[in-house]
């Protein structure tokens, strides 16, 4: 779907499209529109003494399709578990009764050609398949064509080979591609991909972002709006694509590549100083984590803490919920290991739905859900099953005393929640008293910032928590009401809306109100362009993904605390979205040429 | 030898493309046939576009068959595969 967003440049020519941003980095480069009609050869008789040699013909399409598929599988490393599944579903698809035997079938019975008795057999399953109602499954169908359009490529000759065979870097256009065509462009000049077709969710999406090639998904038309030779620059980020750019633009796009190359290697350097502008304020650049594998990782980068470790994965990886001590032993683990940098450990944030999915027990009812995002979720269902959040509290405290521990509470919306939470506290450590287990003097309890009630209020709930931790991923999802999964509304998910930036400066303000420390966990603080803005309105930690912390670390150290503080200002006062990012692209560059890439 | 249970779809996609790829192995790989029934339907799963057209969303019960030597061993595989409330972490080493 294309969003009703598109800028135009002049009377009649559109400079601009944009999709759904699915994989990151900016590309100039000329498109190779693959406009693929089905090769379907017409109907004809075929006398008696033909048929079998037609059904040989049909099974030795499948075969080499089939082979075609195998070779590929093999070529592909083991780290694309999830196109291989594709891939193994497509063979599945190309053995499949009602796809072969149904067309042999029909070869046999109706004494007719190969390829019109596969075009009759696609077409019965298409009729399956329009009449279920989910949409995923459905869709499902679009792996179908591909399979069959496979085979009818073998039948009619044609051998396929790559897509893209010049020497010059292209981005691949197509209605939509299979994952297969996807995977063979690994090896080659393909620098991006553009489709009509696809979410976030997508096969394209998927695997583009494991080879790391910046990819845009549906933008309606874009196959007859853009002709192979077209220069374009696409942006897999924020999904937009511009049609027809200035020399100029193609230039700076170039240009901040072949930076981004050097920039890597000079980001290394980075790594162990200390994160603080140039005068010498300091913001804490910390990890979001979900697992003990990304450990050496959170070291490697230099990350002075974990901002969010998730605790889910401990819940999803057995057959039953995990003990007390299976949940002891990561918590030591991580905390030893991060010691003496304070680690944050949220507790369990699951929807009630998709735990008693997985532990099925009498409360399968919550499975009918109407609306999950505002349901039996989070800390809303740890105060529900209070037996598991007293284990989860229990372990969290018994670890204490190897590191330093912050426990965050998801899902905040109301004090007496956090009432709640406190009654059962007071009652573990005690409990754990009573039995003698040690516990660390300074845990804190801090409460995630991620619901707009949460924000009004947040000068009442400061006073009742030791930190705040904003997410800025649900707490823009529940203040725009937008489900970023969503490809009608996606575009307008926006980290920049006026009524966002003014939610975290006022949680900002009310923590530091009461002298309590506030961070922020979302993409947002990984974002160049959002980072000094967060910086600039007195976070005091950016919790991001291990991997980024270098080149946050090295803006952040070419800023000063005095100007970030005034763009943050100006950036209050924007009425819009749009607005805030004509500021940042006239100021930022202008205070630091440097970093971003005009100097 | 026969065995069947009836089981509660726990995907949040319902029975898609990978978990119907999955069933066809583990019938494959314990050399049992496997079949889902749901409302009088009954599919083998050795099919993955008649598994996939049933459309099972999250929260049908099913009924799960299986037949052959090994079949309570393949069922209960199955049935772990069609109840998890994820794809990631179930990864049968068969």
């Amino acid at each position: 779907m294309t969003s009703p967003n598109k800028e135009t440049n002049g009377p009649s020519s559109i400079r601009t499209l944009r999709g759904i941003g699915v994989s990151p980095g900016i590309v100039a480069a000329t498109v190779v529109v693959l406009k693929r009609q089905t090769l379907r050869a017409g109907w004809y008789h075929l006398p008696e003494d033909h048929i079998e040699k037609e059904v040989e013909r049909f099974a030795g399409a499948v075969q080499a399709a089939g082979d075609e598929l195998l070779s590929l599988r093999e070529k592909l490393a083991g780290d694309l578990a999830d196109a291989l599944s594709i891939i193994d579903s497509h063979l599945l698809m190309l053995r499949d009764r009602m796809l072969v035997e149904r067309t042999i079938g029909i070869i046999r019975y109706k004494n007719v050609n190969a390829e019109w008795a596969l075009a009759q057999a696609l077409s019965d399953i298409k009729e399956r398949f329009d009449q279920i109602d989910d949409v995923y499954i459905r869709e499902r169908f679009a792996d179908i064509k591909h399979v069959a359009d496979r085979v009818f490529g073998l039948l009619s000759g044609r051998v396929q080979g790559p897509l893209a065979s010049e020497d010059q870097p292209v981005i691949l256009v197509a209605n939509d591609f299979s994952p297969e065509d996807t995977l063979r462009m690994q090896a080659g000049n393909v620098h991006g991909f553009l489709t009509e077709k696809g979410g976030i969710t997508s096969h394209t999406a998927i695997v583009a972002r494991s080879l790391g090639l910046p990819a845009v998904v549906g933008i309606d038309h874009a196959t007859s709006l853009l002709a192979t030779g077209d220069l374009i620059i696409l942006d897999g980020g924020s999904g937009q694509v511009i049609l027809a750019p200035e020399p100029a633009e193609i230039q700076r796009v170039r240009e901040s590549n072949r930076r981004d190359r050097l920039l890597a290697d000079e980001l290394d350097s980075y790594i162990h100083l200390v994160s603080e502008t140039v005068d010498g304020f300091a913001v804490r650049l910390s990890s979001n984590i979900e697992t003990l594998r990304e450990l050496p990782a959170v070291l490697r980068f230099g990350s002075e803490g974990i901002g969010l470790f998730r605790s889910e994965l401990d819940y999803f990886n057995n057959r039953r919920p995990p003990n007390e001590e299976q949940l002891m032993a990561t918590y030591q683990h991580l905390l030893a290991t991060m010691s003496p940098y304070p680690v944050t450990i949220r507790t369990l944030d699951v929807g009630g739905d998709k735990f008693f999915n997985r532990f099925p027990g009498n409360k399968a009812w919550l499975d009918r859900e109407r609306n999950p995002a505002l349901g039996l979720r989070s800390i809303r269902f740890s105060l529900y099953e209070q037996d598991l959040f007293r284990r989860q509290l229990r372990a969290l405290f018994r670890a204490s005393v190897h590191g330093r521990l912050r426990i965050l509470l998801p899902l905040i919306s109301a004090p007496a929640e956090l009432r709640q939470v406190r009654a059962i506290v007071d009652e573990v450590l005690d409990d754990l008293a009573a039995k003698g287990h040690p516990v660390a003097e300074n845990v804190e309890i801090g409460m995630m910032v991620e619901v707009p009630s949460a924000v009004v209020m947040a000068d009442v709930f400061a006073a009742e928590v030791d930190f705040f931790a904003i997410g800025t991923n649900d707490l823009i999802q529940y203040s725009l009401a937008i489900d970023r999964g969503n490809q009608y509304v996606a575009h307008l998910y926006e980290p920049f809306h006026p009524a966002v930036l003014r939610m975290i400066r006022q949680a900002v303000e009310a923590g530091h109100a009461c002298n309590i420390p506030v961070s922020l966990c979302g993409e947002m603080a990984g974002d160049p362009l959002c980072a000094p803005v967060l910086m600039g309105m007195g976070l005091d930690e950016l919790s991001m993904r291990p991997a980024i912390i270098p080149k946050v670390k090295r803006l952040l150290r070419h800023c000063r605390s005095d100007e970030l503080r005034q763009i943050a200002q100006q950036v209050l006062q924007c009425g819009d979205c749009d607005q805030v990012r004509q500021l940042l692209a006239r100021e930022l560059p202008g205070l630091y040429p440097r970093e971003y890439y005009q100097g | 030898m026969r065995a069947e249970k009836k089981v509660l779809v726990g995907n949040e996609r319902g029975i898609h493309g990978r978990i119907a790829t999955r069933l066809a192995a583990i019938a494959a790989s314990h050399g049992v046939r496997l079949f889902l029934g749901h409302n009088q339907e009954t599919v083998e799963c050795s099919s993955i576009l008649d598994v996939l057209s049933l459309a099972l969303t999250r929260g049908t019960v099913i009924d799960l068959m299986a037949e052959g030597p090994r079949a309570e061993r393949a069922l209960s595989v199955a049935a772990e595969i069609i109840t998890a409330q994820d794809d990631a972490c179930h990864d049968q080493p068969e």
